[in-house]
Protein backbone atom coordinates (compact mmCIF):
# COMPACT_ATOMS: atom_id res chain seq x y z
CA UNK A 1 0.00 0.00 0.00
CA UNK A 2 1.35 3.51 -1.18
CA UNK A 3 0.61 6.51 1.32
CA UNK A 4 0.41 9.76 0.13
CA UNK A 5 -0.20 12.87 2.74
CA UNK A 6 -2.64 15.30 2.19
CA UNK A 7 -4.71 17.55 3.92
CA UNK A 8 -8.40 18.62 3.80
CA UNK A 9 -7.36 22.19 2.33
CA UNK A 10 -5.62 19.80 -0.70
CA UNK A 11 -7.48 16.95 -0.90
CA UNK A 12 -9.73 17.88 -3.89
CA UNK A 13 -6.51 18.83 -5.92
CA UNK A 14 -4.55 16.14 -5.04
CA UNK A 15 -7.40 13.36 -5.60
CA UNK A 16 -8.35 15.65 -8.81
CA UNK A 17 -4.74 15.64 -10.39
CA UNK A 18 -4.11 11.88 -9.41
CA UNK A 19 -7.76 10.59 -10.50
CA UNK A 20 -8.12 9.24 -13.51
CA UNK A 21 -11.21 6.12 -14.40
CA UNK A 22 -9.53 4.45 -17.32
CA UNK A 23 -6.51 3.88 -15.31
CA UNK A 24 -7.37 3.59 -11.23
CA UNK A 25 -10.61 2.37 -9.65
CA UNK A 26 -11.88 3.70 -6.17
CA UNK A 27 -12.44 1.14 -3.49
CA UNK A 28 -13.69 3.20 -0.49
CA UNK A 29 -13.24 5.30 2.45
CA UNK A 30 -11.83 5.03 5.82
CA UNK A 31 -11.43 6.62 8.88
CA UNK A 32 -9.27 5.40 12.00
CA UNK A 33 -10.06 7.09 15.58
CA UNK A 34 -6.81 8.11 16.70
CA UNK A 35 -8.01 9.62 19.71
CA UNK A 36 -8.26 13.65 19.53
CA UNK A 37 -7.71 13.49 15.44
CA UNK A 38 -8.91 11.36 12.93
CA UNK A 39 -7.56 9.57 9.97
CA UNK A 40 -9.24 9.61 6.71
CA UNK A 41 -8.18 7.21 4.04
CA UNK A 42 -9.28 7.24 0.34
CA UNK A 43 -8.21 4.21 -1.27
CA UNK A 44 -7.84 3.31 -4.53
CA UNK A 45 -6.65 0.62 -6.76
CA UNK A 46 -4.54 0.34 -10.75
CA UNK A 47 -6.62 -1.06 -13.12
CA UNK A 48 -3.05 -2.63 -14.30
CA UNK A 49 0.17 -3.08 -13.20
CA UNK A 50 1.78 -2.77 -10.86
CA UNK A 51 -2.40 -3.20 -9.64
CA UNK A 52 -1.15 -1.21 -6.51
CA UNK A 53 -3.12 -0.23 -3.74
CA UNK A 54 -2.85 3.49 -2.94
CA UNK A 55 -4.07 6.02 -0.04
CA UNK A 56 -4.79 9.38 0.48
CA UNK A 57 -4.60 9.93 3.81
CA UNK A 58 -5.82 13.35 5.80
CA UNK A 59 -5.84 13.75 9.57
CA UNK A 60 -8.61 15.95 10.92
CA UNK A 61 -10.25 17.24 14.13
CA UNK A 62 -13.91 15.99 14.49
CA UNK A 63 -15.28 19.26 14.32
CA UNK A 64 -13.70 20.25 10.63
CA UNK A 65 -16.55 19.69 7.65
CA UNK A 66 -14.72 17.75 4.98
CA UNK A 67 -15.25 18.25 1.09
CA UNK A 68 -17.14 15.52 -0.89
CA UNK A 69 -15.24 13.88 -3.47
CA UNK A 70 -17.87 13.19 -5.63
CA UNK A 71 -17.38 15.62 -7.90
CA UNK A 72 -14.24 13.71 -8.53
CA UNK A 73 -15.51 9.98 -8.32
CA UNK A 74 -19.14 10.07 -8.38
CA UNK A 75 -19.79 6.83 -6.88
CA UNK A 76 -18.01 8.19 -3.56
CA UNK A 77 -21.20 9.55 -2.13
CA UNK A 78 -21.75 5.99 -0.79
CA UNK A 79 -18.58 5.49 1.21
CA UNK A 80 -19.19 9.21 2.35
CA UNK A 81 -22.57 8.38 3.63
CA UNK A 82 -21.21 5.48 5.71
CA UNK A 83 -18.22 7.44 7.20
CA UNK A 84 -21.40 10.32 8.35
CA UNK A 85 -23.11 7.57 10.45
CA UNK A 86 -20.49 5.34 11.97
CA UNK A 87 -17.72 7.64 12.60
CA UNK A 88 -19.35 10.37 12.94
CA UNK A 89 -17.95 13.00 10.99
CA UNK A 90 -19.60 15.94 8.54
CA UNK A 91 -18.68 15.53 5.13
CA UNK A 92 -19.76 18.59 2.39
CA UNK A 93 -23.58 17.75 0.80
CA UNK A 94 -23.71 14.44 2.99
CA UNK A 95 -26.70 13.69 5.41
CA UNK A 96 -27.21 11.07 8.38
CA UNK A 97 -29.14 7.82 7.42
CA UNK A 98 -27.95 5.96 4.38
CA UNK A 99 -26.13 2.69 6.65
CA UNK A 100 -27.82 3.52 10.14
CA UNK A 101 -31.42 4.24 10.99
CA UNK A 102 -31.77 7.52 11.18
CA UNK A 103 -32.75 7.38 15.03
CA UNK A 104 -29.61 5.10 15.67
CA UNK A 105 -26.58 6.70 17.95
CA UNK A 106 -24.04 8.50 15.55
CA UNK A 107 -20.60 7.39 15.21
CA UNK A 108 -20.23 4.04 16.85
CA UNK A 109 -16.88 3.55 15.23
CA UNK A 110 -15.78 6.27 17.79
CA UNK A 111 -13.59 5.49 21.00
CA UNK A 112 -15.42 5.42 23.98
CA UNK A 113 -18.55 4.39 22.09
CA UNK B 1 -44.33 15.25 -18.84
CA UNK B 2 -46.07 12.23 -18.05
CA UNK B 3 -47.60 11.98 -13.83
CA UNK B 4 -44.82 10.79 -11.71
CA UNK B 5 -45.58 8.23 -9.35
CA UNK B 6 -43.59 6.77 -6.55
CA UNK B 7 -43.21 3.12 -5.90
CA UNK B 8 -42.15 2.06 -2.46
CA UNK B 9 -40.24 -2.05 -2.92
CA UNK B 10 -38.69 -3.42 0.09
CA UNK B 11 -37.41 -3.05 3.08
CA UNK B 12 -39.17 -6.97 2.95
CA UNK B 13 -40.88 -7.89 -0.29
CA UNK B 14 -41.89 -10.87 -2.42
CA UNK B 15 -39.19 -10.50 -5.08
CA UNK B 16 -36.19 -9.08 -2.99
CA UNK B 17 -34.24 -11.03 -1.61
CA UNK B 18 -32.33 -8.99 0.47
CA UNK B 19 -33.23 -6.28 3.44
CA UNK B 20 -33.07 -3.05 1.64
CA UNK B 21 -35.66 -0.22 0.56
CA UNK B 22 -35.98 1.60 -2.93
CA UNK B 23 -37.96 3.94 -4.25
CA UNK B 24 -38.47 3.73 -7.71
CA UNK B 25 -39.85 7.56 -9.45
CA UNK B 26 -41.86 6.53 -12.42
CA UNK B 27 -43.04 7.86 -15.91
CA UNK B 28 -46.12 5.36 -16.55
CA UNK B 29 -43.94 2.22 -16.56
CA UNK B 30 -40.69 3.30 -16.93
CA UNK B 31 -38.53 4.35 -14.06
CA UNK B 32 -37.11 7.87 -14.54
CA UNK B 33 -35.04 7.38 -10.90
CA UNK B 34 -34.17 5.32 -7.69
CA UNK B 35 -33.21 5.88 -4.71
CA UNK B 36 -31.91 3.48 -1.95
CA UNK B 37 -31.86 2.73 1.90
CA UNK B 38 -29.98 -0.07 3.44
CA UNK B 39 -29.71 0.58 6.73
CA UNK B 40 -31.90 -2.64 7.80
CA UNK B 41 -29.13 -5.35 8.78
CA UNK B 42 -26.08 -2.95 10.20
CA UNK B 43 -24.73 -5.45 13.19
CA UNK B 44 -21.94 -3.60 14.51
CA UNK B 45 -19.31 -6.58 12.86
CA UNK B 46 -16.59 -3.87 12.62
CA UNK B 47 -16.73 -2.82 16.41
CA UNK B 48 -17.27 -6.07 17.76
CA UNK B 49 -13.99 -6.94 16.11
CA UNK B 50 -12.18 -4.28 17.53
CA UNK B 51 -13.29 -4.03 21.14
CA UNK B 52 -15.15 -7.62 22.01
CA UNK B 53 -12.40 -10.38 20.33
CA UNK B 54 -8.87 -11.11 19.95
CA UNK B 55 -7.61 -10.90 16.23
CA UNK B 56 -7.16 -14.92 16.08
CA UNK B 57 -10.84 -14.97 17.33
CA UNK B 58 -11.96 -11.96 14.52
CA UNK B 59 -11.57 -14.39 11.64
CA UNK B 60 -14.44 -16.56 13.09
CA UNK B 61 -15.92 -13.44 13.82
CA UNK B 62 -16.43 -11.97 10.12
CA UNK B 63 -17.29 -15.70 8.42
CA UNK B 64 -20.99 -14.37 9.98
CA UNK B 65 -20.84 -11.31 7.95
CA UNK B 66 -22.13 -13.23 5.31
CA UNK B 67 -23.71 -16.78 4.41
CA UNK B 68 -22.63 -16.89 1.16
CA UNK B 69 -19.17 -15.90 0.87
CA UNK B 70 -18.14 -16.72 4.07
CA UNK B 71 -14.63 -18.13 2.95
CA UNK B 72 -14.00 -14.83 1.23
CA UNK B 73 -14.23 -12.82 4.44
CA UNK B 74 -12.29 -15.68 6.64
CA UNK B 75 -9.66 -15.84 3.92
CA UNK B 76 -9.22 -11.72 3.40
CA UNK B 77 -9.32 -11.27 7.53
CA UNK B 78 -6.94 -14.40 7.60
CA UNK B 79 -4.39 -12.40 4.94
CA UNK B 80 -4.62 -9.30 6.19
CA UNK B 81 -3.77 -10.26 10.16
CA UNK B 82 -1.21 -12.44 8.28
CA UNK B 83 0.41 -9.50 7.00
CA UNK B 84 0.12 -7.82 10.24
CA UNK B 85 1.66 -10.52 12.30
CA UNK B 86 4.25 -11.15 9.31
CA UNK B 87 4.28 -15.06 8.70
CA UNK B 88 3.86 -16.81 5.22
CA UNK B 89 0.94 -19.47 5.80
CA UNK B 90 2.11 -23.38 4.42
CA UNK B 91 2.20 -23.75 0.10
CA UNK B 92 -0.79 -26.22 1.40
CA UNK B 93 -3.00 -23.98 2.89
CA UNK B 94 -2.77 -21.68 0.15
CA UNK B 95 -4.33 -24.14 -2.23
CA UNK B 96 -7.06 -25.21 0.14
CA UNK B 97 -8.39 -21.80 0.60
CA UNK B 98 -8.28 -21.51 -3.45
CA UNK B 99 -9.82 -24.61 -3.35
CA UNK B 100 -13.07 -23.72 -0.99
CA UNK B 101 -13.39 -19.92 -2.40
CA UNK B 102 -13.73 -21.44 -6.02
CA UNK B 103 -16.56 -24.11 -4.72
CA UNK B 104 -17.85 -21.50 -3.20
CA UNK B 105 -18.15 -19.17 -6.06
CA UNK B 106 -19.61 -21.68 -8.14
CA UNK B 107 -22.65 -22.33 -5.44
CA UNK B 108 -22.60 -18.55 -5.24
CA UNK B 109 -22.75 -18.01 -8.86
CA UNK B 110 -25.30 -21.07 -9.15
CA UNK B 111 -28.12 -19.39 -6.28
CA UNK B 112 -27.59 -15.97 -8.06
CA UNK B 113 -28.83 -17.72 -11.02
CA UNK B 114 -31.75 -19.56 -9.59
CA UNK B 115 -32.96 -16.10 -8.78
CA UNK B 116 -32.76 -14.62 -11.88
CA UNK B 117 -34.36 -17.64 -13.37
CA UNK B 118 -37.01 -17.48 -10.75
CA UNK B 119 -37.54 -13.31 -10.92
CA UNK B 120 -37.94 -13.70 -14.45
CA UNK B 121 -40.89 -16.10 -13.76
CA UNK B 122 -39.05 -19.71 -15.04
CA UNK B 123 -39.83 -21.87 -12.20
CA UNK B 124 -38.58 -24.60 -13.40
CA UNK B 125 -35.61 -23.47 -13.79
CA UNK B 126 -34.75 -22.14 -10.47
CA UNK B 127 -35.76 -25.41 -9.07
CA UNK B 128 -33.18 -27.26 -11.31
CA UNK B 129 -30.31 -24.68 -11.01
CA UNK B 130 -30.60 -25.07 -6.75
CA UNK B 131 -30.91 -28.63 -7.22
CA UNK B 132 -27.30 -28.16 -9.34
CA UNK B 133 -26.52 -25.53 -6.41
CA UNK B 134 -27.35 -28.20 -3.60
CA UNK B 135 -24.31 -30.76 -3.99
CA UNK B 136 -21.88 -28.20 -4.04
CA UNK B 137 -23.42 -27.34 -0.64
CA UNK B 138 -22.77 -31.07 0.37
CA UNK B 139 -19.32 -30.77 -1.40
CA UNK B 140 -18.47 -27.62 0.78
CA UNK B 141 -19.96 -29.19 4.17
CA UNK B 142 -17.86 -32.35 3.23
CA UNK B 143 -14.47 -30.25 2.85
CA UNK B 144 -15.61 -27.58 5.93
CA UNK B 145 -17.92 -29.44 7.78
CA UNK B 146 -19.70 -26.88 7.36
CA UNK B 147 -22.59 -25.83 4.51
CA UNK B 148 -22.47 -22.04 5.35
CA UNK B 149 -20.22 -20.75 7.95
CA UNK B 150 -16.94 -22.47 6.91
CA UNK B 151 -14.35 -21.19 9.46
CA UNK B 152 -11.59 -22.60 7.16
CA UNK B 153 -9.11 -20.04 6.56
CA UNK B 154 -8.06 -19.37 10.00
CA UNK B 155 -5.19 -16.97 11.17
CA UNK B 156 -2.00 -18.63 9.86
CA UNK B 157 -3.30 -21.49 7.62
CA UNK B 158 -6.64 -23.58 7.95
CA UNK B 159 -8.11 -25.30 10.29
CA UNK B 160 -8.87 -28.71 8.53
CA UNK B 161 -7.56 -30.85 5.84
CA UNK B 162 -8.47 -32.28 2.36
CA UNK B 163 -9.51 -36.14 2.81
CA UNK B 164 -8.74 -37.99 0.20
CA UNK B 165 -11.95 -39.61 -0.01
CA UNK B 166 -13.50 -35.41 -0.23
CA UNK B 167 -11.03 -35.46 -3.44
CA UNK B 168 -12.39 -38.02 -5.05
CA UNK B 169 -15.94 -37.04 -4.53
CA UNK B 170 -15.07 -33.64 -5.78
CA UNK B 171 -13.56 -35.02 -8.95
CA UNK B 172 -16.49 -37.20 -9.36
CA UNK B 173 -19.26 -34.39 -9.03
CA UNK B 174 -17.15 -32.05 -11.61
CA UNK B 175 -17.37 -34.63 -13.89
CA UNK B 176 -21.37 -34.92 -13.88
CA UNK B 177 -21.49 -31.54 -13.20
CA UNK B 178 -19.63 -30.89 -16.52
CA UNK B 179 -23.29 -32.02 -18.91
CA UNK B 180 -25.86 -30.33 -16.81
CA UNK B 181 -24.01 -26.85 -17.06
CA UNK B 182 -23.44 -27.29 -20.59
CA UNK B 183 -27.11 -27.72 -20.27
CA UNK B 184 -28.17 -24.62 -18.03
CA UNK B 185 -26.11 -22.47 -20.53
CA UNK B 186 -27.85 -23.10 -23.24
CA UNK B 187 -31.21 -22.78 -21.27
CA UNK B 188 -29.73 -19.53 -20.07
CA UNK B 189 -28.51 -18.39 -23.83
CA UNK B 190 -31.17 -19.59 -25.64
CA UNK B 191 -34.70 -19.20 -24.09
CA UNK B 192 -36.49 -17.37 -25.46
CA UNK B 193 -39.02 -16.18 -22.84
CA UNK B 194 -35.36 -15.46 -20.29
CA UNK B 195 -34.31 -13.45 -23.08
CA UNK B 196 -37.43 -11.24 -23.67
CA UNK B 197 -37.04 -10.60 -19.51
CA UNK B 198 -33.14 -10.20 -19.28
CA UNK B 199 -31.86 -8.83 -23.00
CA UNK B 200 -31.14 -5.31 -22.25
CA UNK B 201 -32.55 -5.19 -18.80
CA UNK B 202 -31.07 -3.11 -16.49
CA UNK B 203 -27.97 -2.88 -18.63
CA UNK B 204 -24.37 -0.07 -18.15
CA UNK B 205 -22.04 0.34 -20.70
CA UNK B 206 -18.72 -0.26 -19.74
CA UNK B 207 -17.50 3.55 -19.65
CA UNK B 208 -20.50 4.19 -16.97
CA UNK B 209 -19.10 0.49 -15.28
CA UNK B 210 -15.51 2.53 -15.25
CA UNK B 211 -17.12 5.78 -13.95
CA UNK B 212 -18.60 4.14 -11.02
CA UNK B 213 -16.02 2.22 -9.77
CA UNK B 214 -17.99 -1.12 -10.40
CA UNK B 215 -16.21 -4.65 -9.25
CA UNK B 216 -17.63 -8.15 -9.90
CA UNK B 217 -19.11 -9.88 -12.96
CA UNK B 218 -21.42 -6.68 -13.06
CA UNK B 219 -18.47 -5.15 -14.29
CA UNK B 220 -16.72 -7.87 -16.57
CA UNK B 221 -20.18 -7.96 -18.14
CA UNK B 222 -20.07 -4.98 -19.16
CA UNK B 223 -16.73 -5.37 -20.75
CA UNK B 224 -14.80 -4.19 -17.65
CA UNK B 225 -12.01 -6.59 -17.27
CA UNK B 226 -11.49 -6.12 -13.78
CA UNK B 227 -10.57 -9.28 -11.42
CA UNK B 228 -8.61 -9.46 -7.90
CA UNK B 229 -7.65 -12.99 -8.95
CA UNK B 230 -5.88 -11.61 -12.14
CA UNK B 231 -4.59 -9.27 -10.44
CA UNK B 232 -2.97 -10.37 -7.33
CA UNK B 233 -0.97 -13.54 -7.03
CA UNK B 234 0.87 -12.43 -3.86
CA UNK B 235 -0.56 -14.61 -1.24
CA UNK B 236 -2.87 -16.61 -3.25
CA UNK B 237 -1.52 -17.80 -7.03
CA UNK B 238 -4.74 -17.48 -8.98
CA UNK B 239 -3.28 -18.10 -12.33
CA UNK B 240 -0.80 -20.89 -11.47
CA UNK B 241 -4.15 -23.03 -10.92
CA UNK B 242 -5.49 -21.64 -14.24
CA UNK B 243 -7.54 -18.81 -13.53
CA UNK B 244 -9.23 -17.00 -16.43
CA UNK B 245 -11.09 -13.52 -16.59
CA UNK B 246 -14.08 -13.78 -18.16
CA UNK B 247 -15.92 -10.57 -19.91
CA UNK B 248 -19.01 -9.92 -21.89
CA UNK B 249 -20.07 -6.72 -23.72
CA UNK B 250 -23.69 -6.52 -23.03
CA UNK B 251 -23.66 -4.55 -19.62
CA UNK B 252 -27.23 -6.27 -19.13
CA UNK B 253 -29.03 -8.79 -16.70
CA UNK B 254 -28.40 -11.42 -19.89
CA UNK B 255 -24.32 -10.37 -20.07
CA UNK B 256 -24.61 -11.13 -16.18
CA UNK B 257 -25.65 -14.44 -16.05
CA UNK B 258 -23.52 -15.83 -19.01
CA UNK B 259 -20.44 -14.08 -17.20
CA UNK B 260 -21.41 -16.20 -14.26
CA UNK B 261 -22.28 -19.86 -16.24
CA UNK B 262 -18.69 -19.04 -18.21
CA UNK B 263 -16.82 -18.53 -14.54
CA UNK B 264 -18.39 -21.43 -13.33
CA UNK B 265 -16.14 -23.75 -15.71
CA UNK B 266 -12.92 -21.39 -14.86
CA UNK B 267 -13.67 -22.06 -11.03
CA UNK B 268 -14.18 -26.29 -12.24
CA UNK B 269 -11.15 -26.47 -13.91
CA UNK B 270 -9.36 -24.60 -11.00
CA UNK B 271 -10.76 -26.97 -8.25
CA UNK B 272 -9.59 -30.07 -10.68
CA UNK B 273 -6.20 -28.12 -11.14
CA UNK B 274 -5.63 -27.59 -7.03
CA UNK B 275 -6.90 -31.32 -6.16
CA UNK B 276 -4.74 -32.86 -8.93
CA UNK B 277 -1.61 -31.04 -7.59
CA UNK B 278 -2.35 -30.01 -4.15
CA UNK B 279 1.22 -30.13 -2.52
CA UNK B 280 2.28 -31.50 0.89
CA UNK B 281 3.07 -29.25 3.83
CA UNK B 282 1.62 -28.58 7.35
CA UNK B 283 -1.44 -27.10 7.49
CA UNK B 284 -0.65 -24.03 9.72
CA UNK B 285 1.96 -21.51 10.62
CA UNK B 286 2.01 -20.70 14.41
CA UNK B 287 3.22 -17.97 15.71
CA UNK B 288 3.10 -16.00 19.06
CA UNK B 289 3.32 -12.56 17.24
CA UNK B 290 0.65 -10.02 17.90
CA UNK B 291 -0.39 -7.54 14.99
CA UNK B 292 1.32 -4.44 14.58
CA UNK B 293 1.20 -1.34 11.88
CA UNK B 294 -1.16 -1.48 9.22
CA UNK B 295 -2.07 -3.63 6.18
CA UNK B 296 -4.66 -3.91 2.96
CA UNK B 297 -5.78 -7.28 1.70
CA UNK B 298 -8.16 -7.51 -1.85
CA UNK B 299 -10.02 -10.70 -2.39
CA UNK B 300 -12.05 -11.66 -5.75
CA UNK B 301 -15.24 -12.85 -3.77
CA UNK B 302 -18.25 -13.99 -5.76
CA UNK B 303 -19.62 -10.35 -5.72
CA UNK B 304 -16.00 -8.80 -6.78
CA UNK B 305 -13.69 -7.15 -4.86
CA UNK B 306 -13.66 -7.19 -1.25
CA UNK B 307 -11.15 -5.16 0.54
CA UNK B 308 -10.46 -5.58 4.41
CA UNK B 309 -7.87 -2.93 5.83
CA UNK B 310 -6.59 -3.67 9.87
CA UNK B 311 -4.65 -1.54 11.83
CA UNK B 312 -2.69 -3.80 14.82
CA UNK B 313 -1.25 -1.80 17.85
CA UNK B 314 0.82 -4.71 19.08
CA UNK B 315 -2.05 -5.95 21.60
CA UNK B 316 -4.52 -8.73 21.19
CA UNK B 317 -7.28 -6.54 20.32
CA UNK B 318 -7.13 -4.62 16.73
CA UNK B 319 -6.80 -1.03 16.76
CA UNK B 320 -9.50 -0.66 13.38
CA UNK B 321 -10.76 -3.71 10.91
CA UNK B 322 -12.81 -2.07 8.06
CA UNK B 323 -14.51 -4.29 5.29
CA UNK B 324 -15.75 -3.17 2.09
CA UNK B 325 -17.75 -5.73 0.68
CA UNK B 326 -18.43 -5.59 -3.22
CA UNK B 327 -21.70 -4.67 -3.51
CA UNK B 328 -20.95 -2.04 -1.64
CA UNK B 329 -19.16 -0.53 -4.80
CA UNK B 330 -21.85 -1.51 -6.65
CA UNK B 331 -24.73 0.63 -5.33
CA UNK B 332 -24.24 3.45 -7.67
CA UNK B 333 -24.69 1.46 -10.71
CA UNK B 334 -27.57 -0.26 -9.13
CA UNK B 335 -29.50 2.81 -8.95
CA UNK B 336 -28.12 3.99 -12.28
CA UNK B 337 -28.95 0.47 -14.09
CA UNK B 338 -32.51 0.79 -13.39
CA UNK B 339 -33.39 4.14 -15.32
CA UNK B 340 -35.19 3.98 -18.25
CA UNK B 341 -36.17 -0.22 -17.75
CA UNK B 342 -39.81 -1.08 -17.21
CA UNK B 343 -40.92 -0.88 -13.31
CA UNK B 344 -42.02 -4.82 -14.45
CA UNK B 345 -38.63 -5.51 -14.85
CA UNK B 346 -37.42 -4.62 -11.70
CA UNK B 347 -37.25 -8.10 -9.84
CA UNK B 348 -34.95 -9.70 -12.52
CA UNK B 349 -32.82 -6.91 -12.71
CA UNK B 350 -32.53 -7.24 -8.93
CA UNK B 351 -31.75 -10.85 -8.82
CA UNK B 352 -29.10 -9.90 -11.68
CA UNK B 353 -27.02 -7.35 -9.68
CA UNK B 354 -27.02 -10.09 -6.75
CA UNK B 355 -26.49 -7.89 -4.18
CA UNK B 356 -25.50 -8.86 -0.63
CA UNK B 357 -26.95 -6.35 2.05
CA UNK B 358 -25.43 -8.71 4.91
CA UNK B 359 -21.92 -8.28 3.32
CA UNK B 360 -22.60 -4.46 3.03
CA UNK B 361 -23.90 -3.07 5.74
CA UNK B 362 -22.39 -5.51 8.29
Amino acid sequence: MKRIETTIQNLKKDIGHFYQPELYHFIVMNAVDLGEKIELQWFFGDYTEPFEIIAFCAQITPDVEIPSITSIVPSAWVAEAELVDLIDIRIENTSKGFVLEPDFESGPLRKGK
Amino acid sequence: MAKQYEIPVGAQHISLLEPLHFKFTTENEKIVSTTANIYYVHRGIEKACCTKFKFRQVSFVVGRVCGLCSISHTTAYSQVAEKLIKIEIPARAKYLRMLVIELDRIHSHLLCLSHVAENSGFEALFMKTMQYREAFMELLEAVCGNRVQYDFSIVGGVARDLKPEVAMMIIGRLKKFKSQLDELVDIFQNNWTLGLKNKNAGAITREDAMRLNVVGPFARAAGLAVDVRNESQELLPWIEVGFKIITETGGDAYSRSLVRLREIYVSMRMVENIINGLPESALITETKAFPDGEAVVRIEAPRGELFYYAKGNKTQILERLKIKAPTFSNVSAMLEGFEGNEYGSVPAIIASYDPCLSCTSR
